[in-house]
């Protein structure tokens, strides 16, 4: 369940986003006001997991961007209620935007693809190499090694290895075993005439 | 590059060059349908129509090009004429084999240049093996794929032997952008970093445009061929 937050001075708009979005299982209107001083002495008490606010309560133009208010709430994902025309440059800082038009059906596929960047992004990067381990199953993987074999070479469950061999793949963004081959050779963890 | 469904998109009004400046990608739809640069301040539908091209069908295109969630409707579906469509992805197939590729293959070259032989011969097979899967898929597609599709358009009836999966197109496509993928990642992150790094800039510059150009590919596929084939088939069973 996704706790929003809704700022956004039109009555008829705050509430019909606000009963549009109760349709919705998925989400949770936990609070709606109409201005921002409102909207920052209460956000960190309820810390919503998505704040939706129309660009024009604040100075949208300036460089730093709406994100920056909320440094204190690093999981918050901002979703821009766009009314009016706002150039496309100003309509990056959001997570996402949610125009006039939108129907229900557009409004939780953007709010779903926002919670979604946020499960990826969120992770501090993964800037570790190849753990010891992982270079162990990467060699055997070179040399035509099936999983079960990977798992009995090194002892390991089958189980291991698979977790072993994601990890691998989402450190190096490689996913072909002949790639995965060539990345090896080249940081001399084989050598080519080990490969069969 | 993405609008979302309510900007009203491309329309013949609007002249090609605005369309081409705010939709870079469009320039390499251009030359596959036969439209040549050089237009002047001509409109969309007046480059359609000189040119011979369906303006249903320019705008089909386009739209997939610059709407990430295009999903064309059944009356947008209609109006356009199907085997154009084909003889487009055929011609994208040319266009891949004759151009795109053989640029990327001649930076690839100059750039393992520097290379110990021992490693640039590793990074040539892994593309030329690359580049025999992507002939491979493509040479289904125009034998059997496209020609079981044109049958069923002209007689709107199959025969039994044609074995048609609309997965079919996906897996193999996703296939070929995993493979570019992996190929951009070592190229990017694990040659060292003395081993051209001019050409190598412009090598990934390219590899990227033409990954997010086979994804466009594979789309038009997904969403305007694949729902069309279940268009007619449902129109056959009433």
């Amino acid at each position: 369940m996704n706790k929003i937050a809704i700022a956004e001075p039109s009555y008829i708009l705050r509430n019909g986003l606000c009963s549009l979005l109760n349709e919705l299982p998925e989400v949770e209107v936990i609070f709606s006001t109409d201005n921002l001083n409102a909207l920052y002495a209460r956000i960190s008490a309820l810390h919503p997991d998505i704040l939706i606010i129309n660009p024009l309560l604040f100075d949208y133009t300036k460089r730093a961007t709406i994100r920056a208010e909320f440094d204190q709430l690093p999981n918050l994902r901002i979703i821009g209620l766009i009314t009016s025309y706002i150039e496309s440059q100003h309509q990056r800082q959001f997570a996402g935007v949610i125009e006039l038009n939108d129907d229900l059906q557009r409004i939780k596929s953007t709010i779903n693809q926002v919670v979604n960047t946020f499960q990826s992004d969120s992770d501090e990067p993964d800037t570790d190499p190849l753990s010891d381990r992982e270079k162990e199953v990467l060699i055997c993987l070179s040399k035509g090694l099936k999983n079960n074999e990977i798992a009995d070479t090194l002892n390991i469950s089958v189980h291991t290895v698979i977790t072993h061999r994601k990890n691998i793949v989402r450190k190096t963004g490689i996913k072909s075993v002949a790639a995965l081959t060539v990345y090896a050779i080249l940081n001399n963890l084989i050598e080519e005439k080990d490969i069969i | 590059m993405n609008l979302s469904s309510n900007t009203p998109l491309l329309s013949p009004k609007i002249k090609m060059a605005d369309a081409i400046n705010q939709y870079h990608s469009l320039l390499t739809i251009l030359p596959r349908l036969g439209i040549p640069l050089g237009f002047g301040e001509k409109s969309i539908g007046q480059l359609c129509e000189e040119h011979r091209v369906s303006e249903a069908l320019f705008l089909l295109i386009s739209r997939v090009y610059c709407q990430d969630d295009y999903y064309p409707t059944a009356n947008e579906l209609q109006q356009c004429p199907m085997t154009d469509i084909i003889q487009y992805l055929i011609t994208s197939h040319k266009d891949y084999l004759e151009n795109k590729l053989p640029h990327i293959e001649h930076h690839l070259n100059t750039l393992l240049e520097p290379m110990d032989k021992k490693y640039s011969t590793l990074i040539s097979n892994f593309y030329a093996e690359f580049r025999k899967e992507v002939e491979k898929h493509f040479e289904y597609e125009e034998k059997v794929i496209f020609p079981y599709l044109r049958q069923i358009i002209s007689e709107q009836e199959a025969t039994e032997s044609a074995t048609y999966q609309k997965n079919t197109f996906n897996q193999q496509h996703d296939d070929i952008e995993d493979t570019l993928n992996d190929l951009s990642n070592l190229l990017l992150k694990y040659i060292p970093a003395e081993i051209s790094p001019v050409e190598r800039v412009d090598m990934l510059l390219d590899m990227y445009a033409l990954s997010s150009d086979i994804a466009k590919h594979a789309m038009m596929e997904d969403r305007i061929l694949v729902p069309y084939i279940q268009l007619l088939e449902s129109k056959r069973h009433e």
